[in-house]
């Protein structure tokens, strides 16, 4: 058999084993009450789900706070990135402060951001937007650091002024750093805005899982489960598409908030 | 300018920065122009710290947390490690699950955690099999990283002394892909940290996460402030505590 | 061609060694019919242009590649694969990072299951005989490339090989370097009367250390010509500057740049090609 059959082969085999192994599991009544409810369920749960226009509504609102926050965070990311990238002075003396912040659960400024905004969408998109600033200001730095100064030299002598040089030789040398940090603050900003609509809120994606969850309605949040991380994936394989090279092993950490 | 000043200058303006915000702050709290039931003064917050000590065992709290990062530290070391030496060691295994397990990696395994609340109860065991299942693709990922990048000529000196296969993947492959693997776990346990606070925070349970939640409830602000930056605090510490052991190791290796 | 009589004892004999990759009715003929010998306690030089399959032809002889046709045989022995009694010397840096210069040279003798005490004994002695005494407990990045080498020449030896087999070993290193580790070597084989089969592309490397050069020519590669080098040893410094090794070299470069030009033009041909 050739290696891709092969490979056809093993992914069939391993799903197959999956599934299998959890229908046994869900009828023998192995794990208490409903834990591994039956493929049947599941798939009656996520039709149910699908079909119905309130859950395209949840979705709506998930994706608005998403995209706003990705907004708010790129733009002010994008920002910080590129000022500290042209000073060097600025650049040491706050990098820093970027990296170790960056590398702190944000999920824990909830209940301020909550205090300030309200226990509306608002709180959310701005915990995102917090959360998906420093990936984007991360990348950008080291975007901006990483231009090749001749380029800049070759600027000077055509005495480019400073809009000039941000145009044409700052912005398409940081495409690629700068989409790569979206897509990372992407991945932050849907996981945050979700939990964060666990927590409290009365709409959203996060929202219903929880819901589910208090009802305890397995199966449909199994099936909230499957449709929240097909969607995930399938836009972390769209965006790792549009930066170029090789997507492969480069897809976002969803687990770095 | 000296080589020292030059150095120390870009670390004053930070500090001076941060010192300048706080007093800021609490200039603009004090007189009203910034609403004192939205933001405590920094003076209350730093008042807030000694409660925390006192009377909300943060020290306590903070072993809580830091015991169950180790917990999921330890599974990831396991199965992470194994994991990705088996990807690397069945060719036709990598091929088939590779893009399946960075996948996984974008997808927003933490928000399973109601699954597993009801799997494992309210408790740590909920909160580090989370943090470990979250964070389990990127060790994986990364060490078989660190396996496929190890220079061939290694494995040729080995193959030329006649060394079995075992000797070769482990007086070989494996220490050579040690620095990779090194970075792989320091970056899943720095996931696994994240996560678990974020997880003690929503579900209520454990040590500085529950913190937050639990003061925030109780809409104690200034202690609400000061637990979110004790957390920062062992953040950071936590972070730059692996980025050093990172380099120690590497010297060695 | 300038043959020379073969001696009588045969240590390393190497017979029709061909080796052909890809498909088989369009397959790239690596090496092509390769005969020869080398004796006990002599050094040979195989020195061709790049991509002529020198490298396919150590690898054949050290047992890393299979599947090539004709014999080699070590001794009498017919040699099928890795042999305690070959040690090879790679071109890339290939002491381990991870051990110290001691540990790196003790490797092999772990690998086969020598006796801890004997294993110190053995790694110390070839420690010293490459020179790098006082660095046992040195890591290779302390090292500069030259010693980084010499750890990899001293691990190889460590099992006392009949054999040595080095693949173009000075390649990444400077001019300076180089010639100090020839003499290293010829110290080496003077001390060892060890034998060495060598693939470079440096001529000179090529006269100071060889008893014979063999000429490859260019793919399909096949032993062009011999060459004998019939300079005293020990090949000391004055050696290197005489008439009769400048003689040398020019001798061999007069076939090796034959050679040169044809992989040349085809290398040309082939983007020629590739641009229509």
């Amino acid at each position: 058999m050739s290696s891709r059959g092969q490979i056809f082969g093993i992914r069939l085999f391993s799903v197959l084993m999956v599934l299998v192994l959890w229908e046994i599991i869900a009828r023998s009544g192995l794990l208490y009450r409903d834990v591994v409810p039956s493929l049947i369920e599941i798939s009656m749960a996520l039709k149910n789900l699908l079909s119905s226009a309130d859950t395209y509504i949840h979705i709506g609102w998930t994706a608005w706070e998403v995209a706003l926050a990705l907004g708010i965070g790129g733009i002010a990311g994008i920002a910080a990135g590129i000022v500290l990238g042209a000073n060097d002075l600025l650049r040491r003396a706050y990098e820093p402060y970027l990296y170790y912040f960056g590398a702190t659960p944000k999920l824990i400024f909830f209940p301020v951001m909550i205090m300030w905004f309200g226990i509306g969408p608002s709180s959310k998109i701005a915990l995102a937007a917090v959360s998906c600033f420093f990936p984007v200001a991360l990348s950008t730095l080291s975007g901006m650091r990483g231009i090749n100064p001749v380029f800049l030299r070759v600027g000077k002598t055509f005495r480019a002024n400073l809009w000039q040089t941000v145009g044409k030789i700052y912005l398409p040398a940081m495409h690629r750093p700068i989409l790569t940090g979206l897509r990372l603050g992407l991945g932050l900003a849907v996981v945050v805005t979700l939990l964060a609509e666990t927590k409290l809120s009365n709409q959203g994606l996060g929202y219903l899982v929880i819901q589910a969850f208090t009802i305890f309605d397995m199966p449909r949040m199994y099936a909230l489960l499957l449709t929240i991380f097909a969607f995930a994936i399938g836009a972390n394989v769209l965006l790792a598409r549009l930066e170029g090279g090789r997507g492969g092993t480069r897809v976002g950490f969803s687990s770095g908030y | 300018m000296s080589v020292r000043s030059t150095k120390l200058v870009p670390i004053a303006i930070g500090l001076t920065t941060v010192f300048v915000v706080i007093l800021l702050l609490e200039f603009l709290i004090s007189v009203d122009i910034i609403d004192r039931f939205l933001m405590p003064p920094p003076s209350d917050v730093f008042g807030a710290f000694g409660r925390l000590f006192a009377q909300e065992n943060v020290v306590n709290r903070f072993f809580v947390t830091a015991g169950e990062t180790l917990a999921a530290g330890f599974l990831l070391a396991i199965f992470g490690v194994a994991g990705g030496a088996l990807l690397f060691r069945f060719t036709i295994l990598r091929s088939a699950y590779e893009t399946w397990i960075a996948a996984l990696a974008a997808a927003p395994v933490v928000l399973s955690y109601p699954l597993f609340l009801v799997i494992a109860g309210r408790g740590s065991a909920t909160v580090i099999l989370v943090a470990f299942l979250a964070a389990l693709p990127a060790v994986i990922l990364k060490t078989l990283e660190g396996f496929s990048q190890t220079p061939g000529v290694y494995v040729l000196v080995g193959k030329s002394l006649n060394a079995s296969r075992w000797q070769i993947f482990s007086k070989v492959m494996f220490p050579a892909a040690l620095p990779s693997i090194f970075v792989g776990l320091r970056l899943g346990l720095l996931f696994a940290m994240l996560n678990i606070v974020g997880v003690e925070f929503l579900i209520n349970t454990g040590g500085l996460g529950q913190l937050v939640n639990e003061l925030s409830e109780r809409y104690d602000l200034a202690a609400t402030y000061a637990a979110i930056l004790c957390v920062i605090l062992v953040s950071v510490l936590f972070f730059t505590a692996s980025e050093w052991l990172e380099r120690r190791l590497r010297r060695v290796t | 061609m300038a043959l020379i009589d073969m001696p009588v004892s045969n240590f390393l004999n190497v017979q029709n060694l061909g080796m052909r990759f890809g498909e088989s009715d369009d397959p790239i003929i690596a090496i092509d019919d390769v005969s020869f010998s080398v004796s006990e306690g002599e050094v040979v030089s195989i020195i061709g242009p790049s991509g002529c399959g020198k490298s396919t032809l150590l690898n054949a002889i050290g047992g890393l590649i299979s599947g090539f046709e004709g014999a080699v045989s070590l001794s009498g022995e017919a040699i099928n694969g890795p042999h305690p009694s070959i040690g090879m010397v790679f071109q890339e840096e290939s002491a381990f990072p991870w051990r110290s210069v001691l540990e790196n040279v003790i490797f092999p003798l772990e690998i086969s299951g020598m006796a801890k005490n004997e294993r110190l004994e053995r790694a110390h002695h070839f420690i010293s005989l490459v020179g790098l005494d006082g660095f046992e407990q040195r890591y290779p990045s302390e090292l500069s490339g030259g010693m980084r080498q010499r750890v990899a020449i001293a691990r190889a030896l460590a099992h006392e090989p009949k054999i040595l087999l080095m693949d173009e070993p000075f390649a990444a290193l400077d001019e300076q370097t180089r010639i100090l580790l020839g003499e290293s070597i010829l110290n080496i084989q003077q001390a060892l009367g060890q034998t060495i089969l060598l693939i470079t592309h440096n001529l000179t490397e090529a006269v100071q250390l060889s008893d014979r050069v063999l000429v490859m020519t260019y793919r399909p590669g096949q032993i062009k010509t011999e060459i004998g080098i019939e300079l005293p040893r020990p090949r000391s410094s004055e050696i290197l500057a005489s008439d009769a090794f400048g003689h040398y070299v020019a001798q061999i470069w007069g076939y090796l740049r034959e050679e040169a030009g044809r992989g040349m033009h085809q290398a040309d041909r082939k983007s020629e090609n590739i641009k229509k």
